[in-house]
């Protein structure tokens, strides 16, 4: 799910009369505790932008819950660092045979649900095997290839594939491969039984979510005894809220507005790398955007640079894998700043006085439709900008391709498959990339998969299926005495277990 | 009165009837739905169609509205098809913030209408009444975000004197810090609020002062201020009385939009978010509610204003 983004002419217009104002001291930031003990009792609260609608993490897609469940409150077989590695969680080792079919898995001993029931090998299998035959739930999917899934002995669970599959690991690290208890009847919608190192204490819907530590984990214990996730939706009051002291950490924090958070103010600044990818979309199907011309010229005529300064954070991405993801390579010479060449192309292509309309969803504000028009403007391509509600935009362009440029975040890590989907809403569809992906998918060896994805990266860029505008950065605000917070791919997982607050 | 009693309740049985009939097909006509969002941009239109299916999306709509209706009439609003929870529950969850900020926002409107506005009708012909005037027509045009974020940088972030923006987490387990987070929000619609019906307020009292009973009252030695105050004035409060039924549905409007701005879990703020989920049953639910308390407001306004006013009685046949 994109993040957010506030009115933003409303925040501009402010932002400088908020920098005035604390530059003058206003609010109470919390006091300077760098040098303090962590307090093992601290209460930790982050403010966060985007709200789940529920929390049944195994039947709603979407970062907002991602972010939050996963290895603080439900924990897999494995999970991944920020860096995007695998590493072993409820497991206490793994390993994959030579032939890339076979997954054995080693439980590790004493872990418990929050309802005090111990897991067993059993609450394993079951788990996996809903998510194999049950189209609902998220990844299913991912887990097409699997040929069994079967307990060895009490403490062993083995999956082996009808081919090798280089993505299933990284599959196991998101929903899909979370542990549940076998015939759990909590109500998964508001509630929830995980084994992670926090407990689910409340959720408060419209405002926030309390997590408390959960004193009988398995491993080493969360570093506080409560954290309140705060959700913010407007990022102005995100900022206040950080300012007046009811905030330890802000997400999500607006570059336009993070001048306001210097260190006079309580609070660090982290920027972290993601794999949020600003897609500018074509509709590959449809004239003019069929002729590859007409897309290199728009390409062309995007000063990616300008662009990343005008948003002020994150950076240029000219193929479709971000820099954290495998098979990444720097492709920006395929689609270099050329306003000269896009205008020959258009003029070869036929396509003289285009008109264009780009479909966003309204969360994203107005500064990357701003440049693309001017952009544009500068060939001599018209673009109307159509605004839309995200749940529009699902239907108008992504399930009817019914559009013809579009602008989503797509924060998916490894989801270059997209453009290996004819059917996706890229209408983008070239057979040697389709093979090569799938090449990719079921090489053994990591190094030879990658490469295999760098080859069909480079195709799709030089066929200019699409446009990426940007890689988004993610910038936490982080307030004085609170260390560990994670840096990286905040937007999609934020491990909490290891977070401290220093006493006063 | 019985009979017009009967009439009005009649009107306002139909109303609630057509309410709920636009309601539901207005919110039939968003594109997009639940499981859409549900499915996410990674899912396959056989996902999507498995929770359609699941969530009982494919009924046909007169079917679906008269499941609603049946609901309603037995006092069951139905429940979120996004977590299964009540929304009865989840209003009287919600008006634990919304009808305080409402209560408090109106009466700041009425605190600032009612003085300025009888102020600027004796005074219209001087200076302080045509600045009032002025004044108050500037405030009523002033859009509630802009008020709002004003209010916040000088009462919270200069001043630090008030919260910026959220409610205590213990709710009204504090009374003084659950009031406290709302005096910013209710100012900013009761400032704008207030600004409108000021306006009223004055032409009002300038029909009062224009009334021969007044003017017979000043004849009588009293000042034209005295008279206006002994006997214009119950008139004046019965047309407020009137427009306050207006008020009503504009504060709970400017609810949505500063619940959000000062980040309150209240109804306006759940209703934002139950539309961008396109949880249908949810908003339905909500929108019938607040338009059914609309109506009820207004309703209970004419009974009341006709009771007191002498002008309105029914001659006995």
């Amino acid at each position: 799910m994109p993040r957010r983004t506030a009115l933003a002419a409303t925040t501009l217009l402010i932002a400088g009369t908020l920098a005035l104002a604390s530059c003058s001291g206003g609010g109470s930031a919390p006091a300077t505790t760098s040098a303090g003990e962590p307090d093992p009792d601290a209460s930790l609260t982050v403010g966060l932008v985007l709200e789940p609608t529920n929390l049944d993490i195994r039947r709603t897609s979407g970062a907002a819950l991602e972010q939050i469940l996963i290895d603080n409150v439900y924990e897999g077989l494995v999970t991944r660092t920020q860096e995007n590695e695998i590493v072993a969680s409820l497991a206490s080792a793994f390993e994959v045979s030579d032939d890339g079919l076979t997954y054995t898995f080693t439980l590790s001993d004493g872990v418990t649900f929050h309802d005090g029931t111990p897991l067993t090998v059993e609450d394993v299998v079951t788990s996996l095997t809903q998510v194999k035959d049950d189209p609902e739930i998220v990844g299913n999917t991912e887990f097409a290839g699997v040929a069994s899934i079967t307990a060895a002995d009490d403490s062993t669970v083995v999956i082996t594939l009808t081919e090798p599959n280089q993505n299933f690991l990284f599959t196991l690290t998101g929903p899909a491969g979370l542990v549940f208890k076998t015939g759990d009847t909590t109500d998964f919608q508001t509630a929830a039984n995980g084994t992670g190192p926090f407990t689910l204490e409340r959720w408060n819907q419209g405002d926030s979510i309390q997590l408390v530590r959960n004193d009988a984990y398995w491993a080493e214990p969360a570093g506080v005894a409560e954290v309140v996730l705060q959700y913010i939706p407007d990022f102005t009051a995100g900022v206040n809220a950080a300012l007046d002291g009811s905030l330890d950490v802000l997400t999500a924090v607006q570059p336009d507005l993070s001048a306001q958070l210097d260190e006079a103010s309580g609070f660090t600044l982290t920027t972290g790398q993601t794999t949020d990818k600003g897609t500018l979309a074509f509709n590959n199907a449809v004239a003019p955007l069929d002729d590859a011309r007409v897309r290199e010229a728009l390409r062309l005529a995007i000063d990616h640079e300008a662009l990343v300064e005008a948003i002020g954070s994150g950076q240029t991405q000219y193929g479709p894998i971000p820099e954290l993801d495998p098979g990444y390579e720097d492709l920006s010479d395929v689609a270099p700043y050329d306003p000269e060449r896009a205008m020959e192309l258009l003029e070869e292509a036929g396509a003289d006085d285009l008109e264009l309309t780009l479909t966003i969803p309204s969360f994203y504000g107005t500064t990357v439709p701003q440049v693309l028009v001017s952009d544009f403007d500068e060939i001599g391509v018209t673009l109307e900008v159509e605004s839309v509600e995200f749940a529009t935009w699902l239907q108008d362009v992504y399930t009817n391709h019914d559009y013809e440029l579009s602008f989503v975040l797509h924060v998916e890590p490894r989801d270059v498959g997209n453009f290996a989907d004819p059917t996706y809403y890229f209408g983008y569809d070239n057979p040697e990339v389709q093979d090569l992906h799938a090449q990719a998918q079921v090489a053994v060896d990591p190094d030879e998969s990658a490469e295999l994805l760098a080859e069909a990266a480079r195709i799709v860029s030089e066929d200019h299926a699409a446009d990426w505008l940007y890689t988004g950065a993610t910038i936490t605000a982080v307030g004085d005495g609170v260390s560990g917070f994670p840096v990286d791919s905040v937007n999609s997982r934020i491990d909490l277990a290891g977070v401290t607050v220093s006493s006063e | 009165m019985i009979r017009y009693t009967l009439t009005r309740l009649a009107l306002l049985v139909v109303g609630l009837l057509v309410a709920s009939v636009l309601i539901f097909l207005s919110l039939r006509v968003l594109p997009g739905d639940v499981a859409l969002l549900i499915a996410g941009t990674d899912s396959t239109p056989a996902q999507v169609a498995a929770i359609r299916e699941r969530l009982g999306l494919g009924a046909p709509l007169p079917a679906q509205y008269l499941d609603w209706i049946g609901g309603l009439v037995r006092g069951d609003l139905g429940s979120s098809l996004v977590t299964g929870s009540s929304v009865a529950a989840e209003l009287a969850d919600k008006a634990r913030i919304t009808v305080p900020l409402g209560i408090l926002a109106l009466l700041i409107a009425l605190a600032i209408a009612v003085p300025f506005g009888v102020l600027s009708a004796v005074r219209r012909r001087r200076p302080a009444g045509t600045a009032l005037s002025v004044v108050a027509q500037a405030l009523a045009a002033v859009p509630a975000v802009w008020a709002g974020m004003m209010l916040v940088v000088v009462f919270a972030v200069w001043l630090g004197v008030l919260p910026a923006q959220g409610f205590p987490r213990g709710g009204w387990s504090d009374p003084a810090a659950a009031l406290r987070a709302l005096i910013l929000p209710a100012l900013t619609i009761g400032i704008i609020e207030g600004a409108m019906l000021m306006r009223f307020v004055r032409s009002a009292t300038l029909q009062a002062i224009g009334q021969d009973y007044v003017r017979t009252a000043a004849a009588k030695g009293l000042t034209r201020t005295q008279a206006l105050l002994r006997h214009g004035l119950p008139n004046v409060a019965l047309s407020v009385v009137t427009v306050l039924g207006l008020q009503v549905a504009g504060v709970l409007v400017g609810a949505v939009v500063i619940e959000q701005l000062f980040t309150l879990p209240g109804v306006g703020r759940m209703l934002v978010a139950d539309v961008g989920a396109r949880d249908l049953p949810k908003v339905q639910g909500e929108l019938f509610v607040l338009t059914g308390f609309v109506l009820i407001v207004g309703f209970l306004v004419d009974l009341l204003h006709r009771a007191l006013d002498p002008r309105q009685r029914e001659t006995v046949a």
